[in-house]
Protein backbone atom coordinates (compact mmCIF):
# COMPACT_ATOMS: atom_id res chain seq x y z
CA UNK A 1 0.00 0.00 0.00
CA UNK A 2 1.52 3.31 -1.18
CA UNK A 3 2.47 5.75 1.56
CA UNK A 4 0.85 8.74 0.74
CA UNK A 5 -1.49 9.56 4.01
CA UNK A 6 0.64 13.27 4.41
CA UNK A 7 -1.94 13.88 1.34
CA UNK A 8 -5.08 12.80 3.34
CA UNK A 9 -4.06 15.01 6.09
CA UNK A 10 -3.24 18.11 3.76
CA UNK A 11 -6.63 18.30 1.82
CA UNK A 12 -8.61 17.58 4.99
CA UNK A 13 -7.10 20.47 6.52
CA UNK A 14 -7.32 22.69 3.72
CA UNK A 15 -11.09 21.88 2.99
CA UNK A 16 -11.76 22.66 6.78
CA UNK A 17 -9.88 25.43 6.55
CA UNK A 18 -12.16 26.66 3.71
CA UNK A 19 -15.20 25.93 5.16
CA UNK A 20 -14.46 26.74 8.66
CA UNK A 21 -12.90 30.53 7.53
CA UNK A 22 -15.71 31.34 5.15
CA UNK A 23 -18.11 30.20 7.95
CA UNK A 24 -16.79 32.54 10.80
CA UNK A 25 -16.54 35.33 7.90
CA UNK A 26 -20.51 35.49 7.39
CA UNK A 27 -21.46 34.60 11.14
CA UNK A 28 -19.05 37.16 12.12
CA UNK A 29 -19.29 39.71 9.57
CA UNK A 30 -23.37 39.58 9.86
CA UNK A 31 -23.17 39.90 13.44
CA UNK A 32 -21.05 43.52 12.91
CA UNK A 33 -23.18 44.93 10.48
CA UNK A 34 -25.83 44.35 13.66
CA UNK B 1 -43.42 40.83 13.13
CA UNK B 2 -41.74 43.26 11.43
CA UNK B 3 -39.98 42.05 8.41
CA UNK B 4 -36.13 42.68 9.96
CA UNK B 5 -36.99 40.74 12.71
CA UNK B 6 -38.00 38.21 11.00
CA UNK B 7 -34.48 38.23 9.30
CA UNK B 8 -33.09 38.72 12.44
CA UNK B 9 -34.52 35.29 13.47
CA UNK B 10 -33.66 33.67 9.98
CA UNK B 11 -29.84 35.15 10.66
CA UNK B 12 -29.66 33.58 14.30
CA UNK B 13 -31.28 30.13 13.35
CA UNK B 14 -29.13 29.75 10.19
CA UNK B 15 -26.08 30.57 12.23
CA UNK B 16 -26.97 27.89 14.50
CA UNK B 17 -27.67 25.48 11.75
CA UNK B 18 -24.04 26.64 10.27
CA UNK B 19 -22.31 25.21 13.90
CA UNK B 20 -24.49 22.14 13.49
CA UNK B 21 -22.85 21.63 10.49
CA UNK B 22 -19.40 22.01 11.26
CA UNK B 23 -19.95 19.80 13.65
CA UNK B 24 -21.41 17.05 11.57
CA UNK B 25 -18.54 17.70 9.22
CA UNK B 26 -15.85 17.00 11.88
CA UNK B 27 -18.23 14.27 12.71
CA UNK B 28 -17.54 12.90 8.82
CA UNK B 29 -13.74 13.72 9.21
CA UNK B 30 -13.88 11.19 12.02
CA UNK B 31 -15.59 8.20 10.20
CA UNK B 32 -13.75 8.82 7.08
CA UNK B 33 -10.26 8.99 8.47
CA UNK B 34 -10.76 6.37 11.46
CA UNK B 35 -13.59 4.14 10.64
CA UNK B 36 -13.78 3.68 7.12
CA UNK B 37 -11.16 0.99 5.50
CA UNK B 38 -8.29 1.83 3.71
CA UNK B 39 -8.83 1.27 -0.13
CA UNK B 40 -6.30 -1.34 -1.30
CA UNK B 41 -4.35 -0.12 -4.43
CA UNK B 42 -4.41 4.08 -3.77
CA UNK B 43 -3.32 3.50 0.34
CA UNK B 44 -5.19 6.08 2.45
CA UNK B 45 -5.35 9.06 -0.21
CA UNK B 46 -8.23 7.65 -1.79
CA UNK B 47 -10.09 9.41 1.73
CA UNK B 48 -9.91 12.55 0.26
CA UNK B 49 -12.58 11.29 -2.70
CA UNK B 50 -15.01 11.42 0.70
CA UNK B 51 -13.98 15.60 1.07
CA UNK B 52 -13.94 16.11 -2.57
CA UNK B 53 -16.75 14.51 -4.35
CA UNK B 54 -19.41 16.13 -2.06
CA UNK B 55 -17.85 19.27 -2.40
CA UNK B 56 -18.28 19.22 -6.28
CA UNK B 57 -21.97 17.86 -5.82
CA UNK B 58 -22.45 20.99 -3.80
CA UNK B 59 -20.55 23.53 -6.27
CA UNK B 60 -22.51 21.85 -9.46
CA UNK B 61 -25.97 22.16 -7.24
CA UNK B 62 -25.30 25.79 -6.36
CA UNK B 63 -24.32 26.81 -9.72
CA UNK B 64 -27.80 24.96 -10.88
CA UNK B 65 -29.41 26.96 -9.19
CA UNK B 66 -27.88 30.04 -10.01
CA UNK B 67 -28.75 29.22 -13.54
CA UNK B 68 -32.53 28.69 -12.22
CA UNK B 69 -32.74 31.61 -9.90
CA UNK B 70 -31.57 34.11 -12.52
CA UNK B 71 -34.29 33.11 -15.14
CA UNK B 72 -36.72 33.14 -12.93
CA UNK B 73 -35.51 36.89 -11.87
CA UNK B 74 -35.97 37.75 -15.67
CA UNK B 75 -39.41 36.89 -15.39
CA UNK B 76 -40.87 37.81 -12.07
CA UNK B 77 -38.46 40.96 -11.00
CA UNK B 78 -38.18 40.26 -7.75
CA UNK B 79 -34.97 41.45 -6.53
CA UNK B 80 -35.48 38.87 -3.53
CA UNK B 81 -34.72 36.53 -6.44
CA UNK B 82 -31.13 38.69 -7.22
CA UNK B 83 -30.41 38.44 -3.86
CA UNK B 84 -31.07 35.15 -3.14
CA UNK B 85 -28.82 34.03 -6.50
CA UNK B 86 -26.37 36.33 -5.26
CA UNK B 87 -25.93 34.27 -2.07
CA UNK B 88 -25.66 31.28 -3.79
CA UNK B 89 -22.68 32.27 -6.15
CA UNK B 90 -21.06 33.45 -3.11
CA UNK B 91 -21.41 29.93 -0.75
CA UNK B 92 -20.90 27.77 -4.37
CA UNK B 93 -18.14 29.95 -4.81
CA UNK B 94 -16.76 28.47 -1.58
CA UNK B 95 -17.49 25.37 -2.08
CA UNK B 96 -15.56 24.82 -5.79
CA UNK B 97 -12.79 26.46 -4.50
CA UNK B 98 -12.35 23.53 -1.89
CA UNK B 99 -13.15 21.30 -4.75
CA UNK B 100 -10.11 22.44 -7.12
CA UNK B 101 -7.93 22.83 -3.93
CA UNK B 102 -8.51 18.88 -3.04
CA UNK B 103 -8.54 17.99 -6.29
CA UNK B 104 -5.19 18.50 -7.11
CA UNK B 105 -4.03 16.78 -3.32
CA UNK B 106 -5.61 13.83 -4.33
CA UNK B 107 -4.48 13.81 -8.48
CA UNK B 108 -0.60 14.16 -7.05
CA UNK B 109 -0.40 10.90 -5.39
CA UNK B 110 -2.99 8.73 -7.97
CA UNK B 111 -2.36 10.46 -10.85
CA UNK B 112 0.93 11.68 -10.33
CA UNK B 113 0.20 14.66 -11.35
CA UNK B 114 -1.19 18.17 -9.57
CA UNK B 115 -3.09 18.88 -12.40
CA UNK B 116 -5.29 17.25 -15.51
CA UNK B 117 -7.40 18.68 -18.17
CA UNK B 118 -10.15 16.03 -17.76
CA UNK B 119 -13.81 16.78 -18.01
CA UNK B 120 -14.59 17.15 -14.27
CA UNK B 121 -11.86 19.10 -13.17
CA UNK B 122 -11.37 21.19 -16.26
CA UNK B 123 -15.52 21.76 -15.95
CA UNK B 124 -15.31 23.25 -12.19
CA UNK B 125 -12.47 25.31 -13.62
CA UNK B 126 -14.51 27.19 -15.55
CA UNK B 127 -17.34 27.15 -13.12
CA UNK B 128 -15.14 28.98 -11.26
CA UNK B 129 -14.52 31.58 -13.85
CA UNK B 130 -17.93 32.32 -14.02
CA UNK B 131 -19.12 32.61 -10.92
CA UNK B 132 -16.21 35.14 -10.27
CA UNK B 133 -17.20 37.25 -13.25
CA UNK B 134 -20.85 37.09 -11.56
CA UNK B 135 -19.67 38.17 -8.45
CA UNK B 136 -16.91 40.84 -10.25
CA UNK B 137 -19.74 42.06 -12.09
CA UNK B 138 -21.78 42.62 -9.48
CA UNK B 139 -19.23 44.99 -7.48
CA UNK B 140 -19.16 46.77 -10.37
CA UNK B 141 -22.50 48.16 -10.61
CA UNK B 142 -24.28 49.92 -8.69
CA UNK B 143 -27.86 50.68 -9.66
CA UNK B 144 -29.34 47.24 -7.76
CA UNK B 145 -31.92 46.97 -10.63
CA UNK B 146 -29.17 46.80 -13.55
CA UNK B 147 -26.97 44.85 -11.35
CA UNK B 148 -29.86 42.26 -10.99
CA UNK B 149 -30.26 42.51 -14.21
CA UNK B 150 -26.95 41.87 -15.30
CA UNK B 151 -26.12 39.04 -13.16
CA UNK B 152 -29.45 37.04 -14.30
CA UNK B 153 -27.81 37.40 -17.51
CA UNK B 154 -24.61 36.68 -17.12
CA UNK B 155 -26.26 33.57 -14.56
CA UNK B 156 -28.63 32.37 -17.73
CA UNK B 157 -25.42 32.58 -20.05
CA UNK B 158 -23.00 30.90 -17.72
CA UNK B 159 -25.72 27.90 -16.77
CA UNK B 160 -25.83 27.04 -21.02
CA UNK B 161 -22.20 27.51 -21.25
CA UNK B 162 -21.50 24.48 -19.07
CA UNK B 163 -22.76 21.65 -20.98
CA UNK B 164 -20.91 23.45 -24.71
CA UNK B 165 -17.44 22.85 -21.81
CA UNK B 166 -17.90 19.84 -20.91
CA UNK B 167 -18.46 18.91 -24.82
CA UNK B 168 -15.31 20.47 -25.64
CA UNK B 169 -13.52 18.89 -23.19
CA UNK B 170 -14.67 15.39 -24.06
CA UNK B 171 -13.53 16.11 -27.28
CA UNK B 172 -10.56 17.24 -26.78
CA UNK B 173 -9.31 13.89 -24.74
CA UNK B 174 -10.86 11.47 -26.99
CA UNK B 175 -8.55 13.12 -29.68
CA UNK B 176 -5.54 13.58 -27.01
CA UNK B 177 -6.21 10.63 -24.90
CA UNK B 178 -4.91 10.67 -21.53
CA UNK B 179 -2.58 8.02 -19.94
CA UNK B 180 -4.75 5.83 -18.40
CA UNK B 181 -6.14 7.00 -14.77
CA UNK B 182 -7.14 4.97 -11.77
CA UNK B 183 -11.31 4.72 -11.42
CA UNK B 184 -11.07 6.34 -7.78
CA UNK B 185 -14.38 5.16 -6.04
CA UNK B 186 -15.13 2.63 -9.09
CA UNK B 187 -18.33 1.40 -9.96
CA UNK B 188 -19.20 -0.19 -7.18
CA UNK B 189 -18.07 1.00 -3.53
CA UNK B 190 -17.61 -1.42 -0.38
CA UNK B 191 -20.35 -1.00 2.00
CA UNK B 192 -18.39 0.78 4.47
CA UNK B 193 -16.75 3.45 1.72
CA UNK B 194 -20.28 3.99 0.25
CA UNK B 195 -21.84 4.54 3.59
CA UNK B 196 -18.91 7.22 4.31
CA UNK B 197 -19.88 8.66 1.47
CA UNK B 198 -23.40 8.90 1.39
CA UNK B 199 -23.20 10.44 4.70
CA UNK B 200 -20.48 13.16 3.69
CA UNK B 201 -23.09 13.93 1.16
CA UNK B 202 -25.69 14.35 3.21
CA UNK B 203 -23.42 16.81 5.44
CA UNK B 204 -22.42 18.74 2.74
CA UNK B 205 -25.44 19.43 1.66
CA UNK B 206 -26.99 20.58 4.60
CA UNK B 207 -23.85 22.61 5.95
CA UNK B 208 -24.49 24.93 2.11
CA UNK B 209 -27.89 24.95 2.87
CA UNK B 210 -27.63 26.84 5.86
CA UNK B 211 -24.73 28.60 4.89
CA UNK B 212 -27.27 29.88 2.39
CA UNK B 213 -30.07 30.86 4.67
CA UNK B 214 -27.54 32.74 6.17
CA UNK B 215 -26.27 34.57 3.30
CA UNK B 216 -29.56 35.33 2.17
CA UNK B 217 -30.77 36.29 5.24
CA UNK B 218 -27.67 39.11 5.46
CA UNK B 219 -28.47 39.92 2.19
CA UNK B 220 -31.97 40.89 2.73
CA UNK B 221 -30.68 42.81 5.74
CA UNK B 222 -28.79 44.68 4.01
CA UNK B 223 -31.10 45.22 1.32
CA UNK B 224 -33.98 46.06 3.77
CA UNK B 225 -31.49 48.44 5.81
CA UNK B 226 -30.35 50.72 2.39
CA UNK B 227 -33.98 50.61 1.14
CA UNK B 228 -34.93 52.28 4.48
CA UNK B 229 -31.71 54.46 5.05
CA UNK B 230 -32.83 56.15 1.26
CA UNK B 231 -36.09 56.77 2.46
CA UNK B 232 -34.64 58.88 5.12
CA UNK B 233 -32.65 60.66 3.22
CA UNK B 234 -35.58 61.28 1.02
CA UNK B 235 -37.65 62.29 3.60
CA UNK C 1 -39.13 41.02 -40.17
CA UNK C 2 -37.68 42.72 -42.79
CA UNK C 3 -38.19 45.90 -40.80
CA UNK C 4 -36.15 44.30 -38.50
CA UNK C 5 -33.31 43.84 -41.01
CA UNK C 6 -33.50 46.68 -42.16
CA UNK C 7 -33.56 48.47 -38.93
CA UNK C 8 -30.52 46.14 -37.71
CA UNK C 9 -28.49 47.66 -41.35
CA UNK C 10 -29.17 51.18 -40.72
CA UNK C 11 -27.81 50.60 -37.42
CA UNK C 12 -24.65 48.90 -38.55
CA UNK C 13 -23.96 51.15 -41.30
CA UNK C 14 -23.82 53.92 -39.40
CA UNK C 15 -21.15 52.60 -36.72
CA UNK C 16 -19.27 51.37 -39.82
CA UNK C 17 -19.65 54.45 -41.58
CA UNK C 18 -18.48 56.06 -38.13
CA UNK C 19 -15.30 53.85 -37.55
CA UNK C 20 -14.48 54.55 -41.59
CA UNK C 21 -14.30 58.06 -40.53
CA UNK C 22 -12.01 57.73 -37.47
CA UNK C 23 -10.56 54.72 -38.60
CA UNK C 24 -8.62 54.76 -34.65
CA UNK C 25 -9.72 51.47 -33.34
CA UNK C 26 -9.52 49.77 -36.75
CA UNK C 27 -6.38 50.43 -37.29
CA UNK C 28 -4.70 50.04 -33.71
CA UNK C 29 -6.57 46.76 -33.53
CA UNK C 30 -4.67 46.20 -37.16
CA UNK C 31 -1.56 47.00 -35.54
CA UNK C 32 -1.70 45.31 -32.48
CA UNK C 33 -2.34 41.89 -34.47
CA UNK C 34 0.83 42.69 -36.34
CA UNK C 35 2.69 43.18 -33.33
CA UNK C 36 1.47 39.77 -31.51
CA UNK C 37 1.86 37.95 -34.48
CA UNK C 38 5.70 39.00 -35.09
CA UNK C 39 6.23 38.73 -31.31
CA UNK C 40 5.27 34.72 -30.98
CA UNK C 41 7.91 34.55 -33.68
CA UNK C 42 9.74 34.96 -30.51
CA UNK C 43 7.72 33.37 -27.64
CA UNK C 44 8.83 29.79 -29.41
CA UNK C 45 11.79 27.73 -29.55
CA UNK C 46 12.27 27.25 -33.90
CA UNK C 47 14.65 24.25 -33.63
CA UNK C 48 12.12 22.40 -31.28
CA UNK C 49 8.74 22.88 -32.21
CA UNK C 50 7.76 23.42 -35.93
CA UNK C 51 5.31 26.36 -36.71
CA UNK C 52 2.62 24.24 -38.19
CA UNK C 53 2.23 22.66 -34.73
CA UNK C 54 2.01 26.20 -32.91
CA UNK C 55 0.43 28.01 -35.51
CA UNK C 56 -3.39 26.93 -35.09
CA UNK C 57 -2.85 28.67 -31.61
CA UNK C 58 -1.21 31.55 -32.62
CA UNK C 59 -3.56 32.59 -34.90
CA UNK C 60 -6.81 31.85 -32.53
CA UNK C 61 -5.03 33.84 -29.99
CA UNK C 62 -4.69 36.87 -31.97
CA UNK C 63 -7.68 36.61 -33.54
CA UNK C 64 -9.52 36.59 -30.06
CA UNK C 65 -7.33 39.24 -28.54
CA UNK C 66 -7.54 41.49 -31.72
CA UNK C 67 -11.69 40.95 -31.50
CA UNK C 68 -12.08 41.82 -27.77
CA UNK C 69 -10.20 45.19 -28.20
CA UNK C 70 -12.77 46.14 -31.16
CA UNK C 71 -15.95 44.81 -29.25
CA UNK C 72 -16.05 47.84 -26.66
CA UNK C 73 -15.79 49.74 -29.34
CA UNK C 74 -19.43 49.19 -30.10
CA UNK C 75 -21.34 50.46 -26.98
CA UNK C 76 -18.04 53.44 -26.32
CA UNK C 77 -19.34 55.10 -29.45
CA UNK C 78 -22.78 55.05 -27.43
CA UNK C 79 -21.67 56.19 -23.79
CA UNK C 80 -20.33 59.33 -25.36
CA UNK C 81 -23.43 62.37 -25.67
CA UNK C 82 -24.79 59.52 -24.35
CA UNK C 83 -26.26 58.85 -27.84
CA UNK C 84 -27.91 55.43 -26.69
CA UNK C 85 -30.73 57.46 -25.02
CA UNK C 86 -31.66 58.54 -28.28
CA UNK C 87 -31.23 55.24 -29.66
CA UNK C 88 -33.49 53.52 -27.29
CA UNK C 89 -36.29 56.85 -28.21
CA UNK C 90 -36.35 55.90 -31.51
CA UNK C 91 -38.81 53.28 -32.72
CA UNK C 92 -36.16 50.88 -33.22
CA UNK C 93 -36.79 47.46 -31.97
CA UNK C 94 -34.14 46.40 -29.20
CA UNK C 95 -33.59 43.12 -31.26
CA UNK C 96 -32.83 45.24 -34.36
CA UNK C 97 -30.16 47.59 -31.93
CA UNK C 98 -28.37 44.05 -30.88
CA UNK C 99 -27.99 42.86 -34.45
CA UNK C 100 -26.89 45.87 -35.75
CA UNK C 101 -24.12 46.35 -33.22
CA UNK C 102 -23.41 42.55 -33.90
CA UNK C 103 -23.23 43.10 -37.66
CA UNK C 104 -21.13 46.27 -37.40
CA UNK C 105 -18.48 44.36 -34.92
CA UNK C 106 -18.49 41.24 -37.53
CA UNK C 107 -17.50 44.22 -40.09
CA UNK C 108 -14.89 45.47 -38.00
CA UNK C 109 -13.13 42.34 -36.35
CA UNK C 110 -14.02 40.55 -40.22
CA UNK C 111 -11.77 42.93 -41.81
CA UNK C 112 -9.09 43.16 -39.09
CA UNK C 113 -9.02 38.88 -39.36
CA UNK C 114 -8.84 39.50 -43.77
CA UNK C 115 -5.45 41.43 -43.01
CA UNK C 116 -4.11 39.37 -40.21
CA UNK C 117 -4.70 36.12 -41.89
CA UNK C 118 -1.90 36.47 -44.72
CA UNK C 119 0.37 38.22 -42.77
CA UNK C 120 0.15 35.08 -40.38
CA UNK C 121 0.91 32.91 -43.64
CA UNK C 122 3.73 35.27 -44.42
CA UNK C 123 5.00 35.16 -40.83
CA UNK C 124 4.77 31.66 -40.01
CA UNK C 125 5.07 30.09 -43.58
CA UNK C 126 1.75 28.28 -42.97
CA UNK C 127 0.25 27.25 -46.57
CA UNK C 128 -2.94 28.40 -46.03
CA UNK C 129 -4.28 28.53 -49.89
CA UNK C 130 -5.15 24.99 -50.72
CA UNK C 131 -7.47 24.85 -47.72
CA UNK C 132 -8.79 28.46 -47.88
CA UNK C 133 -12.52 27.83 -48.44
CA UNK C 134 -13.01 25.65 -45.35
CA UNK C 135 -10.35 27.60 -43.23
CA UNK C 136 -12.61 31.05 -43.96
CA UNK C 137 -15.63 28.92 -42.93
CA UNK C 138 -14.03 27.87 -39.78
CA UNK C 139 -13.11 31.36 -39.24
CA UNK C 140 -16.34 33.03 -40.09
CA UNK C 141 -18.16 30.12 -37.90
CA UNK C 142 -15.70 31.26 -34.75
CA UNK C 143 -15.78 35.18 -35.41
CA UNK C 144 -19.94 34.91 -35.67
CA UNK C 145 -19.90 32.75 -32.06
CA UNK C 146 -17.27 34.69 -30.00
CA UNK C 147 -18.57 38.19 -31.57
CA UNK C 148 -22.54 37.56 -30.43
CA UNK C 149 -21.60 36.74 -26.80
CA UNK C 150 -18.91 39.65 -27.32
CA UNK C 151 -21.27 42.25 -28.26
CA UNK C 152 -23.56 41.24 -25.50
CA UNK C 153 -21.11 41.30 -22.56
CA UNK C 154 -19.58 44.39 -23.88
CA UNK C 155 -23.03 46.27 -23.53
CA UNK C 156 -22.67 45.26 -19.54
CA UNK C 157 -18.89 45.76 -19.40
CA UNK C 158 -19.24 49.04 -20.94
CA UNK C 159 -21.24 50.56 -18.11
CA UNK C 160 -18.75 49.51 -15.27
CA UNK C 161 -15.54 51.86 -14.19
CA UNK C 162 -12.63 49.27 -16.09
CA UNK C 163 -15.08 48.40 -19.07
CA UNK C 164 -11.22 47.01 -20.88
CA UNK C 165 -10.75 44.84 -17.55
CA UNK C 166 -14.55 43.79 -17.30
CA UNK C 167 -14.84 42.84 -20.68
CA UNK C 168 -12.01 39.93 -20.57
CA UNK C 169 -13.26 38.43 -17.48
CA UNK C 170 -16.77 38.05 -19.00
CA UNK C 171 -16.15 36.93 -21.77
CA UNK C 172 -13.27 34.09 -21.80
CA UNK C 173 -14.59 31.51 -20.32
CA UNK C 174 -17.59 32.00 -23.29
CA UNK C 175 -14.59 31.58 -26.10
CA UNK C 176 -13.69 28.15 -24.81
CA UNK C 177 -15.66 26.41 -26.93
CA UNK C 178 -15.70 28.38 -30.52
CA UNK C 179 -11.60 28.59 -30.01
CA UNK C 180 -11.10 25.08 -28.69
CA UNK C 181 -13.40 24.43 -32.18
CA UNK C 182 -11.81 26.85 -34.14
CA UNK C 183 -8.03 25.41 -33.25
CA UNK C 184 -8.77 21.83 -33.93
CA UNK C 185 -10.24 22.58 -37.27
CA UNK C 186 -7.65 24.73 -38.68
CA UNK C 187 -4.94 22.16 -37.19
CA UNK C 188 -6.70 19.48 -39.38
CA UNK C 189 -6.99 21.73 -42.21
CA UNK C 190 -3.18 22.80 -42.16
CA UNK C 191 -2.13 19.22 -41.83
CA UNK C 192 -4.41 18.36 -44.63
CA UNK C 193 -6.31 15.45 -42.70
CA UNK C 194 -9.66 14.55 -44.34
CA UNK C 195 -12.54 16.83 -42.69
CA UNK C 196 -14.51 13.88 -41.22
CA UNK C 197 -12.14 14.08 -38.65
CA UNK C 198 -13.34 17.31 -37.40
CA UNK C 199 -17.26 16.57 -37.78
CA UNK C 200 -17.76 17.00 -34.27
CA UNK C 201 -15.93 20.18 -33.59
CA UNK C 202 -18.03 21.62 -36.42
CA UNK C 203 -20.77 20.30 -34.75
CA UNK C 204 -19.88 22.25 -31.64
CA UNK C 205 -19.52 25.15 -32.85
CA UNK C 206 -22.50 25.17 -35.05
CA UNK C 207 -24.49 24.21 -32.65
CA UNK C 208 -22.86 27.06 -29.96
CA UNK C 209 -23.58 29.19 -32.89
CA UNK C 210 -26.98 28.84 -32.64
CA UNK C 211 -27.93 28.48 -29.42
CA UNK C 212 -25.23 31.68 -27.78
CA UNK C 213 -27.05 33.95 -31.06
CA UNK C 214 -30.37 32.97 -30.20
CA UNK C 215 -30.10 33.56 -25.99
CA UNK C 216 -28.11 36.67 -26.83
CA UNK C 217 -30.89 38.41 -28.71
CA UNK C 218 -33.04 37.16 -26.14
CA UNK C 219 -31.11 38.41 -23.29
CA UNK C 220 -30.10 41.53 -25.27
CA UNK C 221 -33.48 43.71 -24.15
CA UNK C 222 -32.34 42.61 -20.14
CA UNK C 223 -28.99 44.65 -20.35
CA UNK C 224 -30.29 48.36 -21.84
CA UNK C 225 -33.34 48.31 -20.21
CA UNK C 226 -33.74 52.17 -18.82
Amino acid sequence: MPDNGGFTVAAYIAAVVIYLCYAIYLVRGGRAKG
Amino acid sequence: MTPIEALERARRSSAVWIGVGLLLMAAVYVRALVFTPVEAVQGPAQKIFYIHVPSAWVAFLAFGILGVTSAVYLFLKDPRLDLFAASTAEVGMVFTTAVLVTGPIWGKPIWGTWWTWDARLTLTLFLWFIVLAYLVLRTAIHDPAQRARYSAVLGILGALLVPFIYVSVYLFRTMHPMPVVLRPGGPSLPGAMLATLLFSFAVFTLFFVALLWHRYALARLADVRARADAERADA
Amino acid sequence: MVDLLRAAWAIAAKDVLLEFRSRTAFVSALVFTALVLAIFNFARDPTAVSAVDLAPGILWITFTFAAMLGLNRAFGLERENRALDGLLLSPVSRTAIYLGKVLANLVFVGSVEAIALPLFALFFNVPILPVLGPLVLVIALATVGFVAVGTLMSSMAVNTRLAELMLPVLLLPFLVPPVTSAVQMTARLFAGRPFSEVSAWLRLLVGYDIIFVAACILLFESTIEE
